[in-house]
């Protein structure tokens, strides 16, 4: 079942969540709305749900080509699953799960024994079949999300929608569920786009990423794609530590104070001013300058604890900072010392030739 | 009853005693002063006075009056509370605000005022005469009373869950394919059992004892209008002061065990519904 | 006494949710379900009520006032209020303060003794003083040598309300400064304020709008009481009849124009109450919120 959304654009009183919005996901996709918050992603989550209505206009929905954009959630049978899980609390487990399927007109309501059986195959998917009698306020966050994703599948949708499904839950819970969904969704196979602002999440669950901000589509690719091929500033700086130099483009490469980088992408006119934009690991320092480290900068703070070392470096000639993220086996071997100059090396520069701010 | 953990802050010993004292004096020891004279009859006699027919006929109304005025009540202050929480419309405020004179009119004046309006010449008696009903000095009046005077509380209890109710819940039933009748009825209404079991029980416990709404509407015949505080004034005044003890303490038992088991209902559903 | 809902309320606004929303004909019909309902029960009796007073003219109507049983009736209700309303506040007030700033065993049921008054019929209210100082109660032989009446003479009835009245106060209270804590008098404490200053300079000022909302609705009560005073009064015109039972003696003796005109006073001051009390419980939810910030940070 596929999902399209056309043109969208919604406003709450004067503040506009949507600006003509796009998007097509095709069926069996996993598709993810990343952005800040603000950025409209869960407006347009909540519009495909029918939970929310874009603004007059030529705003569509469309689901397999059906044009859903005036039906209410009730009539789009699209699963839906709230951050803060809104789960009944008044029933337990297995009639939360049951829910939709009781809610069904008689016609198409299933008898008993298939209710039975239908919601005692999920609870054996989320792993909580020894808990159907448990009420949600016995449950942990986990739980309690694993609960409203079933519940969600429960009436079989064509489309599954999660807001924000991990937001509320510690870091470790969360990467367990983020595996869950993955592996549920391969076997499962249902359309589903999820909204986030945990851009790791995005990068490692998605097979689709949409970047949003102030309420349009900045860029949409695959993790690969917009990791490595960011295009805009904005892109670029979310999806990960991002240190900015300043420049002029001239012949094909960007000059940075005295020293000049090759530009993988020409752009810009000559002499025009550009901002190169390199990621923390993509620096090499050398105690002396030459081949392709030609930039001096001083150090002035280490950090070694953890995976990785960081440090902070200031340019010589301009005295701006920037970050450097090293191996722990580099940083050994470099042994920086505090106040050191050194001589950095920038690879994968990426320009954008305007003096954007992020 | 006495040792105190905060030794900061000072009068305890005032404040506690004086509360004690005054708690005593004026609730306390008269009430006990009604059991104690009820002990001064026997068994018997007490047996006697309570099922003497009157009696009985008088517990029937009360207590049935006072229940059906609170079922009433229920159904249609989940409407008003619904219409006030969830809806705009003009003078909605000065509604609000309204809902609370059955508490702000003296009930005396509450008694008259119904008697007049449902009296065979009064602007609704003379409405519903054609169709055959007669509400003032009937059974039918005592109910229409109890009803007034019982309306804000269902009301006022269920407006607050109402307002808190997560929106999320509604939405998510709706996205689960439930129509809105539905999510009425599976949702939101188990999730105000708690709070409609207080107003009800409120409502009935105080319709129970009611006196100055229902006497002038009542009419007060013996056997069939004739609310149980009725029959203990007119014992009083007959200077029958062991029959109207003997029927005070009936009246106290029963609504005590009515509000504990309304208060261990209320215990058994509200028990899942923490925040989740 | 923590699941307390005060029974008076102004409603929050709820943004509307359109998926979730009913159609427009239904919201159409539960609103005029609602009125219907309500102006059936409670706005006709009030506009009876003053069509009745009204009725047989305003010369009439003043002219009720004129009457010396009314003024009497009057000044009893007054002297009533006066007495009972102020002892409620000052036991409202050390009851809520021996409840919330301190920890003692049994605190639940201290709470749930002082709301009993509530759910007595008003009629056994007035019944246990007359079982305690009337004929059959141990005091009557004492009382009728030295010739102090009781029961059917003011004191009684002063009894009898503070009685009915008793819990209007503490109920109000103590939720409010349980939320409030100890913080704010034990920091004055330190300080050197003594027990009184403290209470006076720290706490009084802090509950302002919640004892004045207590007040208020105890006043109505205790001027209101019909049930529990007519027990205990014995109608003696002139002496000890409160303005209720002055109406139902004007009632009684098919001066019924009369009666409204006296119950009209009464309906005033319930919607005076009504006013006052949506004024001041919108200053009480904003204390209250206050402090749940305060508490919070």
């Amino acid at each position: 079942m596929s999902v399209e959304v056309r043109n969208i654009a919604k406003k709450f009183g004067r503040f506009p969540a949507l600006n003509g919005v796009s998007l097509k996901v095709e069926s069996g996709e996993l598709v993810a709305l990343l952005g800040p918050s603000g950025s409209g992603k869960t407006t347009l989550l909540r519009i495909i749900a029918g939970l929310e209505f874009p603004d007059t206009g030529e705003g569509r929905v469309l689901f397999f080509g059906e044009d859903v954009t005036h039906i209410p959630a009730s009539g789009r049978k699209a699963g839906f699953a709230f951050q803060h899980y809104a789960l009944f609390r008044h029933l337990d487990v297995f009639e939360n799960i049951a829910f939709g399927l009781r809610v069904l007109p008689r016609s198409k309501r299933p008898k008993e024994p298939e209710i039975r059986e239908r919601v005692e195959k999920l609870l054996k998917l989320i792993q909580l079949d020894a808990h159907s009698k448990r009420f949600p306020s016995q449950l942990s966050g986990g739980q309690r999300q694993r609960v409203a994703l079933a519940r969600a599948l429960a009436v079989e949708p064509k489309v599954l929608l999660l807001d924000e499904p991990f937001g509320a839950l510690d870091t470790k819970v969360r990467k367990e569920l983020r595996r869950w969904l993955r592996q549920l969704h391969e076997e499962i196979h249902v359309t589903t786009l999820f909204v986030t602002h945990d851009r790791e999440e995005a990068l490692e669950v998605a097979g689709r990423v949409a970047v949003l901000r102030d309420g349009r589509i900045e860029q949409i690719g695959t993790p690969e794609e917009i990791y490595d091929h960011p295009a805009t500033p904005f892109v670029y700086d979310f999806l990960g530590n991002v240190n900015a130099f300043a420049g002029r483009v001239h012949d094909g490469a960007v000059e940075i104070g005295e020293n000049k980088f090759a530009a993988p992408q020409p752009t810009g006119k000559d002499d025009s001013a550009a901002i190169a934009f390199v990621r923390p690991h993509d620096i090499r320092i050398s105690r002396e300058p030459g081949g392709h480290a030609t930039l001096a900068a001083r150090v002035v703070y280490c950090h070694a604890a953890g995976p990785m070392a960081h440090l902070e470096l200031e340019r010589v000639d301009n005295g701006d900072r920037f970050t450097v993220q090293l191996s722990k086996e580099q940083f050994r071997e470099l042994d920086p010392n505090l106040g050191e100059q050194v001589y950095v090396e920038l690879k994968n520069v990426k320009i954008f030739p305007e003096d954007y701010s992020i | 009853m006495a040792k105190k953990k905060n030794s900061v802050l000072p009068g305890f010993r005032l404040t506690l005693g004086y509360t004690l004292l005054y708690l005593s004096l004026i609730v306390l020891i008269p009430l006990a002063g009604l059991f104690v004279k009820t002990s001064e009859i026997s068994w018997e006699q007490f047996w006697h006075i309570v099922t003497a027919p009157r009696a009985l006929a008088s517990y029937r109304l009360s207590f049935g009056a006072s229940f059906l005025a609170a079922l009433v009540n229920v159904v249609f202050g989940i409407m008003v509370a619904w219409v006030l929480v969830r809806y705009q419309f003009f003078g909605k405020r000065i509604v609000d605000a309204l809902v609370d004179m059955p508490f702000a009119l003296p009930t005396a004046v509450a008694g008259i005022t119904l008697t007049a309006l449902y009296a065979p010449h009064g602007w609704f008696g003379l409405l519903l005469a054609p169709l055959g009903i007669k509400v003032a000095f009937t059974q039918l009046g005592v109910f229409i009373a109890l009803t007034f005077i019982g309306l804000p509380f269902i009301v006022r209890t269920v407006q607050p869950v109402l307002e808190d109710l997560d929106p999320e819940i509604e939405e998510a039933s709706a996205s689960l394919g439930a129509n809105r009748w539905q999510t009425f009825w599976r949702v939101i209404l188990p999730m105000l059992r708690p709070a409609l079991l207080t107003g009800f029980s409120l409502a009935f416990a105080r319709a129970l004892g009611e006196y100055g709404s229902v006497v002038f509407i009542a009419g007060n015949m013996p056997m069939k209008t004739e609310i149980t505080p009725l029959l203990i004034v007119t014992k009083l005044e007959q200077f029958d002061y062991a029959g109207a003890t003997a029927l005070a303490v009936i009246m106290l038992v029963g609504s005590f065990a009515i509000l504990l088991a309304v208060n261990l209902l209320q215990w058994r559903s509200s028990r899942h519904l923490a925040r989740v | 006494m923590g699941d307390t809902t005060t029974f008076f309320r102004s409603p929050r606004r709820e943004p509307h949710r359109r998926s979730t929303a009913e159609s427009p004909w239904v919201r159409r019909l539960l609103i005029t379900g609602a009125l219907l309902f309500l102006g059936i029960f409670l706005v006709m009796p009030l506009v009876l009520l003053f069509a009745e007073a009204l009725s047989k003219g305003l010369g009439f109507y003043f002219h009720t006032f004129r009457d010396p049983l009314t003024l009497s009736a009057v000044k009893l209700t007054f002297i009533t209020a006066g007495i009972s309303v102020p002892l409620n506040c000052i036991f409202g007030v050390a009851a809520a303060w021996a409840i919330t700033k301190f920890d003692f065993r049994g605190k639940n049921l201290l709470i749930t003794l002082i709301d009993l008054p509530f759910s007595v019929s008003p009629v056994i209210a007035g019944l246990i003083y007359v079982l305690v100082f009337g004929a059959p109660g141990p005091f009557w032989t004492w009382l009728s040598e030295h010739n102090l009446k009781i029961i059917f003479a003011v004191p009684g009835i002063v009894l009898a309300t503070t009685f009915v009245t008793f819990p209007f106060v503490a109920r109000e209270l103590i939720p409010l400064m349980q939320a409030q804590g100890r913080t704010d008098e034990e920091a004055a404490r330190v300080l050197g304020a003594s027990g009184w200053q403290t209470l006076w300079r720290v706490t009084l000022p802090n509950i302002k709008w919640g004892l004045l909302y207590g007040v208020i609705l105890c006043n109505a009560r205790a001027m209101g009481e019909f049930g529990a005073v007519s027990v205990v009064s014995g109608h003696i015109r002139g002496i000890t009849n409160t303005i209720p039972l002055h109406i139902e003696i004007l009632y009684n003796d098919y001066n019924t124009t009369g009666a409204f005109a006296v119950a009209s006073l009464l309906a005033f001051l319930g919607l005076v109450t009504l006013v006052l009390k949506a004024w001041v419980e919108r200053k009480k939810n904003a204390e209250l919120r206050a402090t749940e910030i305060r508490m919070t940070v």
